[in-house]
């Protein structure tokens, strides 16, 4: 996916064309407000009612859970209106050239008709689902490291979480890279060393003090729906008297949106899934880290020879002055022996984020279970 | 669950053999389309009265589910109408490769008047759906007076000696509002963010305050039901058997209060148990983090 945006998104707009003297002068009200250079920085995301929507179809409708799709939009003063999205087709392979090429294609297309029906065709970012609140992944980072560079303001993500949505709450979050990650994942050198005489390396994840929490900020979110909308879901929801001719009580009414008791549910099936899935994410988390680990000592195996290598070649040396020889050249001693790269910490660190994010949910549903539990007792009357 | 003013149409569906291809009894409708065909309404030129699109959703034998819906361009004089075909096939291909299970079911347009360039275009949409119906939704907005907002679907049949593309029928099909679990929480959302002040909401909403609207709207309906049979047992009003019946079974259902002790406090362990081991992940996650920080210097 992450090739596809690059290959379709629009070169950076390094600034709309100036002006034309034909256009009226910015009206004082308005100069503040409008910045032609993208200085205003991103203070709060604005979705759309029928994105909200949108999103909610697709990620229920989506074959994988990771349903995503584009997002479509406006900046003004501080504040990210998102007014439309669309969803992108399901490929199961991403790498693929052919797809990646079909995305682009597809992209391309839907952004130029849109236009034409007088929608907006800036894109903004884009829209992840996910479940259980774990959304980290690779390719999301690689996907909004791309948008860094293409968008305007750098591109957000907004990730709708299935999971708690079927409870009832439907969730809606906004982040984006912190600069630091960014400066990082530029330089892509996450490993924690910090400088060594080998290989000199002052970028990583100690110097940026990364971990997995400093990773995305968020950013906050507001959910908007235009007056027409506003007044459309007025007239849906209004009570209305019940039509049947024999409705008692009086007051009986129907809507054609009924009331919701979804938060109410006491069951517990989501628990098992939770733990299973924190249970996947703290093995694969092991495994990453044995292979890290593995790395290490490989290095430090290899370095052990090379220390020792010279070491012995001093003493050599030493030894050789002593007699009132001439001395042995200290040879290059990184052309001798081959020492491995650090590894990348960077997945592991996506995993950590994972195994937070599951923990976090999971945490969240047994609190909100256990006032239910309570409120269920004290009507049982037990 | 009705959408707008009741009509006083009479659905009729013929069942006969020579009823090859049924004709659908009952249009649902998902509030994605609705939402997408009031953006596109909201986004309309000066000149523009009424905007069109396709609308795109599943068909059984008796009904169409319409899940979606675009806009598609189109122009109307005093002479001629014109659709821009290739914009419509152009979005329906994007759509179709996005979600292959939707097919063309129909068209909408905004406003409640059917005129002769509606049967036009819906001559246009029928060869679309063909050998299938296509149906015709109109969305009054309400945003003109004395126009109450609502949905209405139709169906066209062919009338007049010779039929003629501009000539029909338009046939009212009745139309519900359907939505999914997933996305009726989205739908309340709205709903509490139409009614806030702004018109806007924060998010995310915590699942306790969730919670505790869902607990205030039980209650406000016990409230109502027990107003309602204490003014039975005043014999204000005269009691209706059914609902004294409904009420018995769906109160009577939290029987056995013996045997809920121990499910209670058996659970009750299990919850504190899952909610202490999700913290300690959580710990253990962040201290794992901050270690990979650390070097031996």
């Amino acid at each position: 996916m992450a090739a596809a945006l690059a290959a379709s998104l629009p070169a950076p707009s390094a600034a709309p064309a100036a002006p034309q003297p034909k256009y009226e002068a910015i009206p004082a009200s308005m100069a503040k407000v409008i910045d032609i250079e993208a200085e205003i920085p991103l203070t709060t995301i604005q979705l759309d009612g029928m994105v909200v929507t949108k999103i909610i179809k697709h990620a229920r409708e989506a074959p994988s859970s990771t349903a995503h799709g584009l997002l479509l939009g406006l900046d003004l003063d501080g504040t990210l209106e998102v007014s439309n999205s669309f969803p992108l087709p399901y490929h199961t392979h991403d790498d693929d050239e052919k797809s990646v090429k079909a995305i682009a294609r597809h992209q391309a297309s839907m952004l130029r008709s849109l236009k034409e029906v007088q929608a907006d065709d800036s894109v903004v970012g884009f829209y992840q689902a996910t479940t259980l609140g774990a959304f980290f992944s690779q390719s999301l980072v690689d996907t909004l490291a791309i948008h860094q560079e293409k968008l305007r303001h750098g591109g957000v993500v907004i990730v709708h979480d299935l999971s708690q949505t079927a409870r009832g709450n439907a969730s809606f979050r906004a982040y984006r890279l912190t600069a630091a990650f960014m400066d990082a994942y530029k330089k892509s050198n996450f490993n924690t060393a910090r400088d060594h005489v080998l290989t000199r390396s002052h970028d990583s994840l100690i110097n940026h003090r990364l971990t997995f929490s400093s990773i995305l900020e968020e950013l906050p979110l507001k959910i908007r729906t235009n007056p027409l909308l506003s007044s459309f879901l007025g007239t849906l929801t209004k009570a209305i008297p019940s039509t049947m001719p024999d409705a008692t009580p009086l007051e009986a009414y129907e809507t054609a949106v009924s009331p919701s008791y979804a938060a109410l549910d006491l069951g517990t099936a989501g628990v098992t899934r939770n733990l299973e899935q924190i249970v996947e994410a703290v093995d694969a988390y092991r495994t990453e880290e044995g292979n890290v680990s593995y790395l290490i000592r490989q290095i430090a195996r290899e370095r052990a020879k090379a220390d020792n290598y010279i070491a012995k070649r001093k003493e050599e040396n030493q030894a050789r002055i002593a007699q009132g020889l001439a001395p042995l050249p200290e040879e290059d001693v990184s052309r001798l022996f081959k020492i491995p790269a650090e590894p990348n910490r960077l997945e592991s660190l996506l995993l950590l984020g994972q195994i937070d994010a599951y923990a976090k949910s999971l945490g969240d549903t047994s609190s909100t279970s256990l006032a239910k539990m309570y409120a269920a007792k004290a009507s049982a009357g037990i | 669950m009705a959408l707008g003013p009741t009509s006083s149409a009479i659905h009729i569906t013929g069942t006969g053999p020579h009823y090859a291809i049924k004709t659908p009894q009952n249009v649902t409708v998902h509030p994605v389309a609705l939402f997408t065909i009031l953006d596109h309404y909201l986004r309309r030129t000066d000149q523009q009265d009424r905007v069109i699109g396709t609308l795109l959703g599943r068909r059984t034998e008796h009904e169409i589910e319409i899940r979606s819906a675009f806009a598609v361009l189109h122009s109307e004089t005093d002479e001629q109408v014109a659709v821009d075909t290739e914009y419509h096939r152009t979005m329906y291909e994007l759509h179709h490769k996005v979600n292959p299970k939707e097919v063309i079911v129909g068209w909408y347009s905004t406003g409640s008047n059917l005129n002769t360039y509606s049967a036009l275009i819906q001559n246009f949409y029928s060869l679309e759906t063909a050998p299938h119906p296509a149906v015709h939704i109109t969305l009054n907005t309400g945003i003109v007076e004395g126009e109450e907002a609502g949905v209405k679907a139709y169906i066209s049949s062919p009338v007049g000696v010779v039929p003629k593309a501009e000539n029909c029928v338009f046939v009212p099909v009745s139309v519900e509002l359907r939505f999914h679990d997933a996305e009726r929480s989205g739908l309340d959302l709205l709903a509490g963010t139409s009614t806030s002040t702004t018109a806007t909401s924060p998010q995310p909403v915590p699942d306790l305050e969730v919670l505790e609207t869902a607990i205030q709207n039980v209650t406000s309906m016990l409230d109502r039901v027990l107003a309602y049979v204490q003014s039975v047992l005043r014999g204000e009003t005269k009691g209706d058997p059914a609902i004294g019946r409904y009420l018995m079974d769906t109160l009577g259902a939290s029987a056995g209060v013996g045997e809920e002790i121990g499910g209670f406090n058996g659970s009750l362990q299990d919850t504190l148990m899952v909610s202490y081991l999700a913290n300690l992940v959580r710990s253990q996650a962040e201290v794992s983090a901050r270690l990979a920080l650390t070097t031996a210097t």
